[in-house]
């Protein structure tokens, strides 16, 4: 008898229990990793430890999915052969309407450009941005997802807005330096602030894993109605203002929902805005405050002094400096440069225009006078400024 | 006469008599777990593609599911549970849901399987489809409670019969598995 079948011949061990503890285990590990998850925070801390993942999934996704992607081409390519004619007539009438669109476009934009200036407007400044390619999408009432195939080497950061040429589609909420992950407007996660174009009424569109998320807190009566075009409001600072989000629609509930733009053609190729909140700009303050009324009226006359001579002098230095600014605060001391400054200039403030780091020059300040000193300057009282 | 066409063998098999079912082959967990998983990850992955065939996205079965109800009725095992704990895993990352979310779901109905597999194993196929689709309607509405309790926002159920209807189209996958593997190893008649 071989040594120790004595003892252990009869033993058997107890699989379905050991199953059954271990089933119990991993759901007690699961239900605790699921109450500790805060991914509905929507934190850059809450999706922090999964862009380990994503950079091996991005590649991965990008290979599996050639076959697939092979497929799509083909259905498409059949598509567009049987369906050519009719696409044709469409795209001809959107042509057309298009055209007297881009026209009533450029009479608006310039006359919206005259405005900005004659009122010294604060516009919001161009924002740069990065193109890259949707290479996998979860799509389900759960969670909806992509990864996109550029990451932190292209400067992308969480809370980035993500678009395509129809709309918005979502944010960034995972960064690795290759991949980035999009959290998308219908997940169920996400709130965005929006408002109708029409009445200005603001709401939050609040995605339900569903292809038209829902509109939240409307106010007013009329604020909404069928068609109504949607855009970012920028409260918040999630998103910039006016970016455009979809139609208003209301479903068989009576719940007023949203047709997002960008599901009308796939979403394959999305840009990001390479867009945090207004503290990104070098000048935030300026954007954010508001204009102080001698900023914006003209500066009132100074009053001449009665003397005979020093008028005589005053009339002898207008008839030699026309502009009376520029060259008469160069030659003044330094000691009284703002003073000097302050009656020189005219009354027209330069204009907060705030652009991105990337793109702005480097500063002058030797030369060129900052918002701030003229602010000072158009508060300096007149009986300082000397003759 | 025309003589009769006599079809020779092309092999000799050996006649064992009452051993004939030491014969069979043996089934190990590469063959029904670890084949099986690695076909629904890469499954998942491609159909994770985004593209639109003839105007239509592609559906996104959570196919976990259909091992999570064929494992506990193939046999009991220590390795399946695991191997589905991190399938669960891979799901909560790549689809970007929260930690433990697909976890704890796909465990849950591998757990109630298995405390069941007694009445259900060696029914007909067709009653083991309907059991599946219980199973599934069981699933979608606890991932549903679940992402209600997560997000405070009942997602679109429209959505979750579709995504339910594309899962329960994995049911042939569950009666492959199950015609393949259940009672295959004599090991374990």
């Amino acid at each position: 008898m071989p040594h120790g079948d004595k003892h252990f011949e009869h033993l058997k061990l107890p699989v379905n229990w050991g199953v059954m503890a271990l089933v119990a285990a991993v759901c007690i590990f699961g239900a605790l990793s699921f109450l500790g998850d805060r991914r509905e925070e929507v934190s850059g801390r809450s999706y922090g430890n999964r862009s380990g993942f994503d950079a091996a999934a991005g590649p991965a996704s990008n290979v599996l999915a050639t076959p697939a992607h092979v497929v799509g081409d083909g259905a498409n390519w059949i598509d567009d052969y049987f369906f050519a004619v009719r696409e044709n007539r469409i795209l001809k009438k959107r042509v057309q309407d298009l055209s007297l669109y881009r026209d009533m476009y450029f009479q608006q934009k310039d006359i919206s450009e005259r405005y900005e200036k004659l009122l010294n407007l604060r516009t919001e400044p161009p924002v740069e941005m990065v193109t890259a390619r949707s290479v996998s999408v979860s799509r389900g009432p759960f969670n909806n997802n992509r990864l996109i195939d550029a990451g932190s080497n292209a400067k992308i950061r969480f809370g980035n807005p993500v678009i395509t040429d129809q709309g918005l589609v979502g944010r960034v909420v995972g960064v690795s330096p290759k991949v980035s992950r999009v959290l998308m407007i219908t997940d169920v996660v996400s709130r965005t602030p929006i408002m109708i174009a029409r009445s200005d009424a603001r709401a939050v569109m609040s995605g339900d894993g569903g292809e038209f998320p829902r509109l939240d807190f409307v106010r007013g009566k009329d604020a909404v109605k069928k068609g109504d075009q949607i855009l970012t409001s920028g409260d918040g600072g999630i998103f910039p203002r006016g970016l455009p989000v979809g139609e208003a629609v209301q479903g068989v509930d009576k719940v007023w929902r949203v047709k997002l733009y960008a599901n009308r053609a796939p979403i394959d190729f999305v840009k990001i805005l390479l867009y945090e909140d207004f503290s990104q700009f070098p000048e935030a303050d300026q954007v954010l405050m508001t204009p102080q009324i001698t900023e914006l009226l003209p500066q009132p006359a100074i009053p001449q002094p009665v003397t005979a001579g020093a008028a005589a002098s005053s009339a002898g230095v207008a008839s030699t400096t026309p502009a009376g600014g520029a060259t008469s605060s160069a030659a003044t001391p330094a000691s009284g440069a703002s003073a000097t400054s302050a009656a020189a200039r005219p009354a027209a403030p330069r204009p907060a225009q705030p652009r991105p780091a990337q793109t702005r020059p480097a500063q002058t300040p030797a030369t060129q006078p900052t918002q701030a000193q003229t602010q000072s300057a158009a508060a300096t009282p007149s009986t300082e400024v000397p003759f | 006469m025309k003589t009769p066409f006599i079809k020779t063998p092309l092999k000799v098999t050996l006649d064992r008599g009452v051993r004939k079912g030491m014969a069979q082959r043996m089934i190990g967990p590469l063959d029904w777990i670890g084949w099986p998983a690695l076909g629904v990850l890469a499954a998942t992955i491609v159909l994770a593609t985004p593209m639109k065939v003839f105007g239509l996205y592609l559906p996104e079965p959570v196919l976990p599911l259909a091992l999570a109800f064929a494992w506990p009725l193939i046999r009991p095992s220590y390795v399946a549970p695991l191997v589905l704990a991190l399938m669960g895993a891979f799901l909560d990352y790549f689809w970007g849901a929260p930690l433990g979310f697909w976890t704890l779901s796909l465990m849950i109905v591998y757990g109630v399987i298995f405390l069941l597999r007694g009445y259900m194993v060696g029914q007909d196929m067709m009653v083991i489809a309907g059991l599946y689709g219980v199973a599934v309607i069981g699933f979608f509405i606890l991932t549903t409670l679940m992402a209600t309790i997560d997000s405070g926002m009942v997602p679109r159920l429209i959505s979750v019969f579709e995504q339910a209807l594309a899962t329960f189209a994995s049911v042939f996958l569950v009666l492959w598995l199950l015609e393949s593997y259940v009672h295959a190893d004599v090991r374990f008649q």
